[in-house]
């Protein structure tokens, strides 16, 4: 018993400084994945370019997939394959666009990261302190590590994007299935 | 038996305990825990009217109040902006100390008051920020009425779409009352003075003021939504409940 005690306490420790470590990957992948953007934004002509600039290299750290179910919701499960597909294509370049929107060239916000907290097994919450243009925000964002870490949500000041898209398309889906859901999101990245 | 007064019922459906508290998230079909399922949820059964009147509003913001701001911030360069929002939230010191003590935040409520002194005195009657080099007084959250009616257990109640000031709720309209009252903007207003002496500069002042902020977290929440209206009051109803859980 009194060899196994330290030995016990070593393999937790050692459990804990790999949750640190994977925590701090989290932290590291959305630093990247900012300053590409900010890199790119600093280069792009227009919202749109950028938006088509940063969307490659934001499909392999965004959980767009997993981002569209949730912001659909139960009624995901009634979609068929092909209307999956197409829902987190529609989605993804809403969220994209409004995404690249925010950015002007030359007008780089003062970001601070402020660690990880982890929520559940492989979910951090990264709250960060947002300065642009003289106002501060609270921004979160939610990671989880399934081949690698993949933001799932972000908030601002509170509003989380997916619950606040959640809000309206369970609402198109209720009065209309898929169907609704879909042309919903082609009107609206059609405005 | 007298028929009970519409705004008695009103009240009474506002505060119903039955809305005081959100029911825990269910489990989604694949087995995880759904946390986005009633995470926006608020009784509105006046979705009509209030469609209506956020119609009337997003007209009164985009052909009144974008030209007032645009002129405002055409007119006046940034940096006298910024002291005027200053100048403006630190007067509203006794509206976050009455949220603070409320709530029972009495370190908060100490630490605003610090803010206070710092910045009145300091910062030339609240112009500048000086607490924000201070590690006590920096970066305080902003406590209102609202919350304190929310930890108290007060639900929402309805939601309502107030004409030109926009989303609330039973609860934070009563909040926004007392807050209202508390502020010194509006006092001279209050006791009674009327237009002729300038009573009405402040509160005005304070509204325009606020234009240009209010007016992007407008467009922030409506642009690229799929349904303007649900968005403004998801919003509303998250930025609310992040602001009482702080």
């Amino acid at each position: 018993m009194t060899t196994r005690r330290p030995l016990l306490g070593v393999m937790l420790f050692a459990l804990t400084l790999s949750g640190a470590r994977a925590q701090q990957g989290a932290v590291e992948h959305l630093k990247q994945t900012i300053d590409a953007v900010l890199h790119e934004a600093d280069r792009a002509a227009s919202h749109e370019a950028l938006g088509k600039a940063v969307r490659p290299m934001l499909e392999k750290r965004v959980g767009f997939e997993t981002m569209t179910k949730r912001a659909i919701g139960p009624g995901w499960r009634q979609f068929s394959t092909v209307q999956q597909a197409q829902a987190v294509d529609l989605f993804t370049a809403l969220i994209i666009r409004s995404y690249a929107s925010k950015f002007t060239p030359g007008e780089r916000p003062v970001i601070t990261y402020k660690g990880s907290v982890s929520t559940q097994p492989q979910r951090v919450e990264v709250p960060t302190t947002l300065v642009y243009r003289g106002s501060q925000y609270a921004v979160s964002y939610r990671m989880e590590l399934t081949d690698g870490w993949r933001i799932t949500d972000v908030s601002i000041e509170g509003v989380s994007l997916v619950a606040n898209y959640r809000s309206q398309l369970d609402a198109a889906f209720r009065s209309g299935g898929a169907a609704s859901v879909l042309k919903a999101l082609q009107k609206t990245n059609n405005t | 038996m007298n028929k009970p007064h519409l705004l008695t019922l009103l009240f009474l459906a506002a505060f119903s305990p039955l809305l005081a508290a959100a029911p825990p998230a269910k489990p989604a079909d694949d087995g995880e825990r759904d946390e986005y399922a009633e995470s926006t949820v608020i009784a509105d059964p006046l979705e009509r009217v209030n469609r209506a009147t956020f119609w009337f509003n997003d007209k009164v913001y985009r052909f009144l109040f974008e030209p007032i701001s645009k002129v405002y911030t055409t007119v006046l360069p940034k940096v006298v902006r910024r002291g005027i929002d200053n100048a403006y939230e630190n007067a509203k010191y006794p509206v976050r100390l009455v949220g603070s003590v409320m709530q029972g935040k009495l370190d908060l409520a100490a630490r605003q008051s610090g803010k206070f002194l710092l910045n009145s005195t300091v910062g030339i009657g609240g112009l500048l920020k000086p607490s924000q080099k201070v590690d006590w007084t920096k970066d305080l959250p902003a406590e209102d009425m609202g919350q304190a009616l929310a930890k108290w257990g007060v639900g929402h109640g309805f939601y309502f779409v107030i004409p030109v000031m926009g989303p609330s709720s039973g609860r934070e309209l009563v909040g926004m009352g007392v807050d209202y009252a508390a502020n010194p903007v509006n006092w001279l207003w209050i006791i009674g003075s009327g237009a002729e002496d300038w009573a009405w500069i402040p509160p005005v002042g304070n509204t325009v003021a606020s234009l240009p902020e209010g007016l992007s977290r407008y467009k922030d929440s409506t642009k690229d939504a799929i349904d303007p209206y649900t968005s403004v009051r998801s919003t509303f109803v998250q930025n609310r409940r992040s602001a009482t859980e702080r």
